[in-house]
């Protein structure tokens, strides 16, 4: 075994000597690293949500089940929500976006490497700052939707909301700075020839998904100053006890956010499964172009369909009718990707990788959450199927069938690129079955729970209501996602450690990430590469040879290559910890807001005054 | 044979689906099942549901074998070789861009439709009841009669009933699964809903909920609806109309014969509340409540800040439900218990106890008040456990 080492000889090692040790890892503006760092972080509220989750199920699983009391309940459903959305998907794209964006666009770095730490370093903190809360049963317990009056001072006079506004206002200065950081990268730093349109799908997704974000973090954002201001300062946007003030503000504004959201966790497993079905199937992506405007209309149509998710709050008919049909309209370019998923496996040469799986089963499970979508899209259908079971089984297929199993997808398929380790595959199939059983299992049921009237948010539920069966089935296969998921953490860590050595290439895929070493050097290339078409490894002919020649060379330091790249720095870091004092000031003592915005503007101006990287001669 | 083999597969596959929707149509087991309108509202909306369903489930079988035929199909199997590298084709791409679209043609006309029926003005002569979403029970209102009552509604069958929909908190959400859709109750403004219960729902009870989060309780505020003949539904007005039925005061008001109530022992078990006790909440065992000194520990204490009951003037709160015919409910607490001596005398020791965060406040004597957190002494207002049983004969009275 340890011969394997020698004859493959594209294994970079772990990160070259200077950059290890913890300092290291608080310093980083790699782009790489700062991926891995997502990929950790949301991998572990990943498991936290899903803990949640698991009492919430514990709860469910019987009618008049008292483990949990009501109040630590809407706890736990409020932070499953937050926490799944916030601080698992959507960090868990950006570990991707991260990671992938500059190698699949022969780059060497994002636009603004230390804006990028700083993004992981907010999201970082202001994840620990929403998530403590439940630790100590004052958690935020409005829903994740935080339905106003219901959230404004009279009614939820506690602590636990206001940790919610502000964490989620600290969560969306991460995701913007994110966003239009990517959003800069692609546009700018493409290498030669990589038009747009010969970008690898998972950047073509990655890039509408930044648009979504910058055009609908604004209006979260907004709505959540003006919670923030009736809480905190009086203000009577909401607070329907002291003034007029309309409560379905909240929800327009929210939902004009909270849809475009959905499609923002959904897009980048899009992105991942175009790259996983076509290099398992040895095909090209069927329909390419096709691909890409249906996932910028399905963006556009998106911000177009928020009302959707009111249709019983009584806007009445032309409304109604007005987004029912455009939502029945986004099922047009969804169905498109579907279809087109399909036809790139038609025909093609089929192996049966755990990645592959994983992306087989989000073509499978996305299908089942489109259909019911198209359910509810018809507004007096929804009022049978609005805040029923049957939502919570939707958008399950939606986020778990389609998110979370594009993203495993995503990790067994570029783990060997960021570890340069192939994980066991044995364990692997393990964890995808398991996975699979336990997520039909959990949600098919509640299909049935919901049209048999079973309410959402419901702490408990009476006996001989006609749901108890449902309901034990899912909390039955509930009970299955830890022991999957204990498998896949022991793989990952496994596999990491002594996994086999994957080489640059090791799923004979395609695009241009896997032209360089696994993991790639700290600079990618050594030599930008030109490229000629989509799938420069697939179209022999049109290789860059030099290029990969050079780039296939290993063990060189940036230095020895003449190669240019940023200074580490912890400036980020200080300046996200400033901008989070300044926030907890704001509940606690205005001392601490002074204070924050000290080390704040301090740690700023000393960043911007710093260099980016050593001079060039 | 290996055609027949999975023909056979998929054969035994619909017999299950269709087993599973079988054992989900059953209304015996099901009592809040949407799939069973009655009313012709839920009709409306049923015949939407089945259309859905029934495209939903071509697609999904014909998507899903689509699936699996390609991914065994063509697996990779021993020196293969490359496979071609099609890189799309204009003609299939637009065909299944198209064939949704048809599709969802039979959806969208009949869904229009639907959303002008059922949004139109209720027609005249319904029958109008004014609801009030509370944090955590319902309040209704008959203004033709002048009848209020809590939690609990009685309905004519075959005369259209229009919900007016009004908050007194925040958000709430009204819904009776087998008779129509949900509309939401929404703080600073009024929401309509109308339906028709179907006449061959006499003598039925209905499940109602909450189905908006509003809070610790959410899950606890639930209502019945009781579909009777229109007689008995004249009879029910007339009971309730009148004022309390036990030591009624006042110049003309005297008390006749006890209106229509719905029997008790009539009302199936999933309308039955099976809400436990906590543990920890004990009721001295072996008293009995006097009503006439119920009536006056009642006036003398706490509970005439929010109750209302007609025909004793000391009694006119409004925050809480109205308790003028409480003895003639079937449950106490929005649906969380059955209205029984020994759940009601529970409740008055400690309602937060037996329901999260309810407004109203412990009362007895001793016992621990969960939201104040603090224990309820007699310079508080504590009542001692034979104050309860009195008040508890006194409420058991008001039929």
């Amino acid at each position: 075994m340890a011969t394997t080492a020698i004859s493959t000889p594209a294994y970079g090692g772990e990160y070259s000597g200077e950059q290890s040790g913890l300092w290291s890892w608080l310093s980083t503006v790699d782009h790489k690293r700062i991926g891995i760092l997502y990929l950790y972080t949301a991998l572990f509220f990943f498991m936290f949500g899903g803990l949640e989750a698991l009492i919430l199920r514990a709860q469910l699983g019987a009618p008049n089940q008292h483990l949990v009391s009501a109040e630590f309940y809407n706890q736990l459903f409020t932070m499953h929500g937050t926490t799944m959305i916030f601080l698992a998907i959507m960090p868990l794209s950006a570990a991707f976006f991260n990671f992938l964006i500059p190698l699949q666009i022969g780059a060497r770095d994002v636009a603004f490497p230390r804006l990028n730490a700083f993004s992981y370093w907010v999201y970082l903190f202001g994840g620990i700052f929403i998530t403590v809360p439940i630790l100590f049963a004052v958690a935020p317990n409005g829903g994740w939707f935080g339905y106003a009056p219901l959230t404004t001072k009279p009614y939820s006079p506690g602590i636990n909301i206001d940790f919610w506004v502000i964490g989620l206002q600290i969560l969306g200065v991460s995701s913007l700075a994110a966003a239009f950081n990517f959003l800069t990268t692609i546009i700018n730093l493409r290498a030669p020839g990589m038009t747009l349109m010969r970008m690898p799908m998972f950047t073509w997704m990655a890039f509408v998904v930044q648009f979504l974000l910058i055009l609908a973090f604004p209006v979260i954002t907004i709505a959540l100053v003006f919670l923030l201001f009736d809480r905190f300062f009086g203000t009577n946007f909401y607070n329907t006890v002291s003034a007029g003030a309309d409560p379905l503000l909240w929800q327009h504004l929210f939902w004009i956010f909270g849809h475009p959201e959905v499609y923002i966790l959904v897009l980048p497993a899009f992105g991942l499964v175009s790259e996983v079905l076509p290099t398992y199937s040895k095909k090209p992506l069927f329909g390419y172009p096709v691909m890409v405007y249906s996932g910028i209309l399905i963006a556009v149509l998106g911000f177009g369909v928020w009302a959707h998710h009111m249709f019983a709050v009584g806007m009445g008919p032309i409304a109604d009718t007005f987004f029912g049909l455009t939502t029945m309209l986004i099922a047009i370019p969804t169905g498109v990707k579907i279809f087109n998923w399909i036809a790139t496996m038609a025909q093609g040469a089929i192996r049966y990788t755990t990645s592959m799986l994983f992306g087989i089963a989000l073509v499978a499970l996305f299908t089942i959450g489109g259909i019911s979508g198209i359910m509810h899209a018809s507004p007096p259908a929804d009022l049978q199927q609005t805040d029923t079971y049957f939502i919570v089984a939707h958008f399950h297929y939606v986020l778990f069938g389609g998110s979370i199993m594009g993203i495993f997808a995503g990790i067994y398929h570029y783990f060997p690129k960021i570890q340069g380790r192939l994980m066991d595959e044995k364990l692997g199939k393990i964890h995808f079955w398991l996975t699979f059983i336990a997520m039909n299992l959990t949600f098919f049921p509640m299909h049935f729970a919901g049209m048999l009237g079973m309410p959402r948010r419901i702490y408990t539920y009476d006996a001989g209501q006609g749901w108890d069966l449902y309901n034990a089935m899912s909390t039955a296969g509930a009970m299955i996602f830890p022991i999957a998921m204990l498998i896949f953490i022991y793989n990952f860590f496994k596999s990491r450690k002594s996994g086999e050595i994957a080489g640059s290439n090791p799923w004979g895929a395609g695009t241009l990430e896997w032209t360089i070493p696994s993991p790639p050097p700290e600079y990618n290339f050594a030599r930008i590469p030109t490229v000629t078409s989509r799938y420069p490894i697939w179209e022999g002919k049109e290789v860059d040879h030099e290029s990969a020649r050079i780039n296939a060379q290993e063990g060189k330091t940036a230095a020895e290559l003449g190669i240019v790249m940023p200074y580490n720095t912890i400036k980020p870091l200080f300046v996200a910890l400033g901008l989070i004092i300044m926030f907890c000031g704001l509940m606690t003592t205005p001392i601490l807001i002074a204070a924050g915005a000290a080390l704040l503007v301090f740690s700023l101006y000393s960043w911007l005054l710093s260099p980016l990287e050593p001079e060039h001669h | 044979m290996k055609g027949t083999d999975r023909l056979r597969r998929l054969a035994s596959y619909a017999f299950f689906a269709a087993l599973a929707i079988a054992a989900v149509s059953c209304n015996e087991a099901h009592p809040n099942s949407t799939l069973v309108p009655h009313s012709d509202f839920g009709r409306e909306i049923d015949f939407l549901w089945n259309r859905l369903l029934l495209l939903g489930t071509i697609v999904f079988v014909l998507v899903e074998s689509a699936l699996i035929f390609v991914v065994i199909k063509y697996r990779r199997r021993e020196n293969q070789q490359p496979p071609p590298q099609t890189h799309g084709s204009t003609k299939l791409e637009i065909t299944w861009t198209l064939i949704p679209a048809v599709i969802l043609v039979f959806i969208a006309v009949p869904t229009v439709r639907t959303i002008f029926i059922t949004q139109a003005q209720a027609a005249p002569g319904s029958l109008n009841i004014e609801v009030t979403g509370h944090q955590w029970w319902w309040e209704f209102r008959y203004p033709e009669y002048g009848v209020t009552t809590a939690n609990e509604i009685y309905l004519p069958v075959g005369r259209t009933v229009n919900f007016r929909l009004r908050s007194a908190d925040v958000i709430h959400s009204f819904w009776t699964p087998q008779l129509g859709g949900k509309r939401d109750v929404v703080t600073n403004r009024t929401n309509y809903i109308w339906y028709t219960p179907d006449s061959s729902t006499a003598s039925s009870v209905w499940n109602g909920f909450c189905v908006e989060y509003c809070g610790a309780s959410h899950a606890n505020m639930r209502f019945r609806v009781f579909t009777v003949t229109p007689d008995q539904f004249a009879s029910w007005v007339a009971g309730q109309k009148m004022p309390a039925h036990f030591g009624a005061v006042g110049p003309t008001l005297t008390a006749g014969p006890p209106g229509y109530i719905f029997p008790r022992d009539k009302i199936p078990d999933y309308a039955v509340p099976h809400g436990p006790i906590p543990a920890d909440l004990r009721f001295t065992p072996g008293l009995t409540g006097n009503a006439a000194r119920g009536k006056q520990v009642f006036s003398g204490a706490a509970c005439i800040g929010c109750h209302s009951i007609a025909g004793n003037p000391i009694a006119m709160g409004v925050t809480g439900p109205n308790l003028t015919h409480v003895g003639s409910r079937s449950t106490i607490a929005a649906g969380r218990f059955p209205n029984a001596a020994a759940y009601l005398a529970l409740w008055i020791k400690n309602a937060r106890k037996m329901k999260p965060e309810v407004l109203m406040p412990t009362l007895g004597l001793d016992e621990y008040d969960p939201v104040l957190k603090a224990k309820v002494t007699a310079a508080t207002g504590g009542l001692t456990d034979q104050q309860i049983a009195d008040i508890v004969a006194y409420l058991t009275a008001l039929k």
